[in-house]
């Protein structure tokens, strides 16, 4: 098939950038990596990206396809070259570009070294023989150790993009890959240093690391279960902890978010006196109602008591978040959209492998004794 | 006319009540009939998901109970968090029998109906650019005269796909379709699909308003008469604070923002009591007068 | 000013970071050089599991461990290195789950373990079917650890690429690198130097390997006069995706996954009647390429099915398999069987060591898969290489400090070995005239893969070796476009290709010459059984004088005769 590509190249050197253009014929099976690899071998050789595994496991190939971050290994570039539309690859946003499409990696793994990414055993391990911990357990960070690491979250991160210094979703990822295992006893000093100006509470909510990650780590969620653990374990200091906690209070109390008292609530009273001119502007506009008499909901007094049933249940914490990991794992990324669980059979386009279609081996082999 | 259970929310329960009324006399031109939840709740935001994760599950549920419990099959929100929320929630308890099964026992001790999984959550832009677009075309008769909108999505309408799934997340193209059926002009610019700094705004403002920033000064300078958007929050945040960045850059924008409902309402001819611009911080007086003219 | 440490470690991967690791806790300052940051090292993409006798799901020992590897090796590996491996393997394993490794675990707790092939018990350990993965990223996290108590001893030369071993004296000073980044030729220095680059498979066409599977460390070493060991057994793994080799675990196998013909029939009931899929990987290989090769395959490819294990079995245990499926071969494996072929995915030869990771020259080590102890012999089993990397890596990283710690700092003698890589360098980047590397690794690739896979024919190695003289006559003209300082991988890659070609020459000259078959090594048309009396002995090469120069060595037997193998 013909593919084409327009390249940013870019010379560290003498700051010079350019766009070029390049086309070539490329097996239908064909990833991006593999048409890098054709432009690279055959009409120029000085073009710059890394790569090795080309199985999505090492994390080398992050770069930009039309201006969001993928693997490049991972994208196949059939449909693309079928429409006949020629995406511009560029280096991955947020980090410094060294040439062409590598960019330099050391500010992103700096960040993952302030995590302590390591295991803070939390008692004598047993000697010569493994911790029993059980599988629900450590499948509360399953998500978060399939991160490779490859930089697509952090590419497209919003709030690094206004805040350089944010930890940022793969090094909160990593961290919550420690706070949720049991086998580490650090959990609270960790929870302190996550919530740290620049920690979690930095993030903006915006899902682009969630939508961008190739290997379905859900950046995002890791940071909310860190949320999770930090109010559960009480760091709650953090003005965004705060905030989030009188969402709890008034949904419980009047059903309905009650704005007026947001701004004292997440700021304090001192803050919030300073924000006094601002506020009053909203509430000429109704913006902010007045308190009294609060709006309350129909039946309340349900969502109070569901309050206190699901306390005492007591699935606090980020277990609440990871109890609905399994239901959402149906939808896995890439795997049928929103068609239900599993999506469907054949749903996955096999455009090189026209015979194999045909030959469908017969569904149930005969069984035989191993 | 397609009955559905509607769902407003927080913001258009109090502080964007201009969003409940422009929808409440919009709806109907678009075919759609309401069925107003009175006995729900606030579905959490990102804030109870973060705070008491099994707290906002149940709340979730709850309001999909009594969604389901109206006979329709559709929930419609018009506020992007309560979306994915709503969403998210109702794909778990769809998903996991055994989770379901759970959230339904404690909704049943306190006298709420067990929650069956019928219901479908859509945004209100989902139905105006989807199933309901021809109405919409027929409605929109009065045209913005080719006033030049820029359509900012906001995230959670968008993002994670698989749990929203309606448009390209990269490439939307509900709110062009629905501008240019009401006869305006959309712009194209980056920030469009990039956050609007809300959920941050009070914790870290500085680097909410980088973020609020982007998407107004793009407009502004890819010549929009006004911003649309789905999200009351993205509004609030739009609108409101956009006095904020005046103080801090000096730049004053005075770019009026609109909701989706207004947008729409405008064209078909909705009467100021039920656009209620005067609600809005930044003036939308030039677009009404450009469009008297 | 050069920077030298006690123990200086070439690669990163598993075998690399496990000696780094422990060289540093006996006391060592250590460098390590790697031509891609740690966590993207090919151990990272292992998927199946890591071997060791814990006994977690049915009664194990060390004993039965050992004896399915002599067998599994075709009587071919060392029965003293494999002792001492299946008995240290399971304190390797709580080891690295006491750092934190993500491990799946039985009912009870304790770690699960899965049936791999040709093993007698359910002995191989996992994390789902990303066990590499989660063995790379759990050794970086204990690297960066001594980094975070001591960087003064823990130095990482990432992205430095390592083209030549520094020897004076009889002794290996440090290695000559291109650092990537930045450019220009460096030299880092070791007391000790531990070889743990990985392996080759990037010499065929279709392979399971990284990019990054060159050979590096096997090459140096053979230029550097030291013999290379068994190199004529490439593992092909049974189960590479059909088109790209990508990888899919023998752990589907070991969850209950069929392999089908085109006829929907479970062939291997006619091959391996007790152990079916799981007999060991050369058995289940040649089995595939026989009903290929009759005509029972599709695409030259059988299927593997797993379409019975259900959807939560796939999700739980094999969800990175189906998504490799479902991304390079378009196929949901929940619902249609996947096309597998054999594909070149382990080398059991490499530099020859002893059981401490001692190279004939001394100060120089070697672990991991280039390296040949032997445990693996003429066939590896699955499972097992994972656990040589850690297990030959640690042992390699105590010894190479014990004994750094224990010398006088050598003489400084990268000086003229610079001046002479830097002479050689400039010389390729200077060449404007000649051939881009391309078409040359291509036609490498395809030589090899139809000249020296599954089955091997006299006159086809014959063949071969014709071929990889004549590319090495193409490669003297080798053109790099690249000639800037900055990520010149170009420059790289072309340094890469002309060690692949000395290697394969290495690979063929064992392959002719052993005259039986025998593991991996196949010769159904001459030869057709194993020959013990001629041919129970490791092959030798040597680099002499440009070409490969062929001894034999005898293989180490301590309790286990050699017995007809069958599964």
């Amino acid at each position: 098939m013909k593919v084409g590509l327009k390249i940013w190249r870019y010379d560290s050197k003498s700051g010079d950038k350019a766009l070029r253009e390049y086309e070539m014929d490329a097996p239908e099976e064909a990833t991006l990596l593999d048409c890098l690899d054709i432009v690279k071998d055959r009409q120029d050789g000085t073009l710059a990206y890394r790569k090795s595994c080309r199985m999505m496991i090492c994390g080398s190939c992050g770069m930009r396809m039309d201006g969001g971050a993928v693997l490049a290994c991972k994208t196949r570039m059939y449909d693309i070259a079928q429409a006949g539309h020629v995406p511009v690859i560029s280096a991955m946003g947020n980090l410094p570009i060294v040439k062409d499409l590598v960019v330099d990696m050391d500010p992103f793994w700096a960040k993952i070294r302030a995590v302590d990414p390591y295991l803070k055993p939390g008692y004598d391990q047993a000697a010569e023989r493994e911790n029993v911990v059980s599988q629900k357990q450590m499948e509360s960070i399953h998500k978060e150790s399939l991160c490779i690491m490859c930089g697509c979250c952090v590419s497209e991160c919003n709030s690094m993009e206004s805040d350089p210094d944010f930890l940022g979703p793969a090094a909160l990822a990593k961290g919550m890959r420690f706070v949720g295992d049991p086998r580490d006893g650090a959990t609270v000093e960790r929870l302190e240093t996550y919530s740290e100006e620049h920690g979690l509470w930095d993030c903006t909510r915006c899902y682009f690391c969630q939508e961008r990650c190739p290997k379905g780590v859900d950046p995002r969620d890791a940071i909310a279960k860190l949320g999770a653990e930090a109010m559960h374990n009480g760091i709650d200091r953090d003005m965004g902890a705060k905030h989030a906690k009188w969402f709890v209070t008034s949904a419980k109390t009047t059903g309905w978010l009650r704005e007026t008292e947001l701004v004292p609530k997440t700021q304090g009273v001192i803050s919030s006196i300073k924000e006094m001119k601002f506020a009053m502007g909203l509430a000429v506009k109704g913006k902010v109602p007045p308190p009294f008499p609060p709006h309350v909901a129909a039946d309340v007094h349900e969502s109070r008591a569901l309050f206190d049933l699901v306390k005492e249940q007591g699935r606090d914490g980020a277990l609440g978040i990871v109890q609905g990991e399994r239901a959402l794992m149906h939808l896995a990324h890439d795997a049928g959209g929103t068609d239900g669980a599993y999506g469907k059979g054949g749903d996955y386009p096999v455009p090189y492998l026209p015979e194999i279609d045909k030959p469908e081996p017969k569904p149930e082999p005969k069984k035989e004794s191993a | 006319m397609k009955e559905v259970a509607y769902y407003k929310g927080c913001l258009a329960s109090l502080s964007a009540k201009e969003l409940d009324i422009s929808t409440q006399a919009l709806a109907p031109k678009l075919g759609i009939e309401l069925r107003e939840l009175d006995s729900v709740t606030c579905c959490g935001a990102g804030d109870i998901h973060e705070a008491e994760p099994d707290y906002y599950l149940h709340l979730n549920a709850r309001i999909l109970s009594y969604a389901e419990a109206t006979g329709c099959d559709t929930l419609m929100t018009v506020c992007n968090v309560c979306t994915l929320n709503l969403r998210q929630a109702n794909h778990q308890l769809q998903l996991d029998e055994t989770l379901r099964e759970r959230v339904n026992d404690n909704l049943e001790s306190v006298g709420v109906p067990r929650y069956s999984g019928t219901i479908d959550v859509l945004h209100f832009l989902w139905m105006a650019a989807g199933t309901h677009f021809p109405q919409l075309q027929a409605a929109a008769h009065k045209g913005l005269k080719g006033l030049k909108i820029a359509p900012f999505y906001g995230c959670q309408i968008l993002r994670p796909s698989k749990l929203l799934g309606f448009d390209d997340p990269d490439k939307p193209e509900s709110l062009e379709r629905i501008i240019r059926a009401c006869g305006g002009e959309p712009i194209d610019y980056p920030a469009k699909i990039k956050c609007c700094g809300f959920p941050i705004i009070q914790a870290r403002e500085d680097t909410a308003l980088a973020e609020l920033i982007q998407p107004i000064e793009q407009a502004k300078e890819a010549g929009a008469d006004a911003i649309v958007t789905p999200c009351p929050l993205c509004h609030l945040s739009l609108d409101a604070w956009q006095s904020k960045l005046k103080k801090q850059t000096g730049k004053d924008f005075q770019m009026p923002i609109l909701h989706l409902s207004q947008l729409i309402g405008v064209a078909a001819g909705l009467t100021d009591s039920e656009l209620k611009f005067k609600r809005h911080v930044v003036s939308v007086g030039p677009i009404v007068e450009k469009l008297r003219v | 000013m050069a920077e030298t440490h006690d123990v200086l470690v070439i690669g990163a991967g598993c075998a690399g970071m496990r000696a780094a690791i422990e060289a540093f806790d006996k006391g060592a300052n250590v460098g390590v050089v790697s031509k891609l940051h740690p966590t993207r090292s090919h151990s990272g993409a292992a998927e199946g599991g890591i071997n060791a006798a814990l006994g977690n799901t049915a009664e194990d020992s060390p004993e039965t461990h050992a004896f399915d590897t002599v067998k599994g090796s075709d009587y071919l590996g060392d029965q003293d290195a494999i002792e001492i491996f299946t008995r240290e393997a399971p304190g390797d394993i709580y080891q690295l789950e006491h750092w934190g490794a993500v491990f799946t675990r039985n009912e009870d707790g304790r770690l699960a373990q899965r049936p791999f092939g040709a093993a007698g018990s359910p002995r191989t350990v996992f994390a789902a079917d990303i066990t590499g993965h989660v063995l790379i990223h759990v050794l970086y996290e204990q690297l960066m650890k001594r980094v975070a108590q001591d960087a003064s001893r823990m130095t990482v030369y990432e992205e430095y690429f390592a083209w030549r071993l520094v020897i004076e004296d009889g002794r290996c000073h440090g290695v000559i690198s291109w650092d990537l980044l930045h450019g220009g030729l460096k030299f880092v220095g070791g007391g000790a130097t531990i070889l743990a680059t990985g392996g080759a498979g990037r010499i065929y066409r279709t392979t399971t390997n990284a990019y990054a599977c060159t050979g590096d460390g096997m090459a140096m070493a053979l230029y550097a006069g030291l013999p290379l060991k068994d190199m004529e057994f490439m593992q092909f793994h049974p189960t590479t995706m059909y088109p790209t080799g990508i990888l899919l675990t023998e752990g589907c196998r070991g969850e209950g996954a069929y392999l089908i013909n085109k006829d929907g029939e479970r062939f291997m009931a006619r091959y391996a009647p007790n152990a079916l899929e799981l007999a060991s990987r050369d058995v289940v290989s040649r089995s595939e390429q026989t009903e290929i090769d009759e005509g029972r395959g599709v695409n030259g490819s059988v299927f593997l099915d797993m379409r019975h294990l259900g959807a939560e079995k796939i999700l739980d245990r094999l969800p990175g398999s189906r998504e490799l499926s479902m991304v390079y071969a378009g196929i949901d494996p929940i619902y249609a069987p996947v096309p597998v072929r054999p594909g070149a995915h382990y080398h059991m030869g490499g530099v020859e060591t002893d059981e401490w990771g001692r190279t004939e020259l001394e100060g120089l080590y070697a672990a991991g898969e280039n390296a040949c102890v032997s445990v693996h012999g003429a066939n590896r089993l699955g499972g097992n290489s994972l656990m040589e990397t850690i297990t030959f890596g640690r042992r390699s990283g105590q010894h190479a400090a014990e004994w750094a710690l224990s010398q006088a700092a050598g003489a400084d003698a990268a000086e003229s070995h610079l001046a002479d890589a830097d002479r050689d360098l400039k010389t390729l980047l200077g060449r404007t005239n000649g051939e881009r590397p391309w078409q040359i690794r291509d036609a490498l690739g395809a030589t090899m893969f139809e000249n020296f896979g599954v089955f091997r024919r006299e006159q086809q190695m014959l063949a071969a070796i014709d071929d990889v003289d004549a590319l090495r006559e193409r490669y003297a003209s080798v053109i790099v476009d690249d000639k800037g300082d900055v990520f010149n991988n170009d420059l790289t890659q072309a340094i890469e290709l002309g060690n692949a070609i000395d290697l394969a020459a290495a690979m063929l000259t064992a392959g002719v010459a052993r005259k039986e078959s025998r593991g991996a090594h196949s010769r159904p048309h001459d030869f057709p059984a194993r020959d013990d009396e001629n041919f129970m002995k490791h092959s030798i090469v040597r680099w002499q004088d440009g070409a490969p120069d062929l001894s034999y060595k005898e293989v180490r037997k301590t309790k286990w005769e050699p017995m007809e193998r069958t599964y």
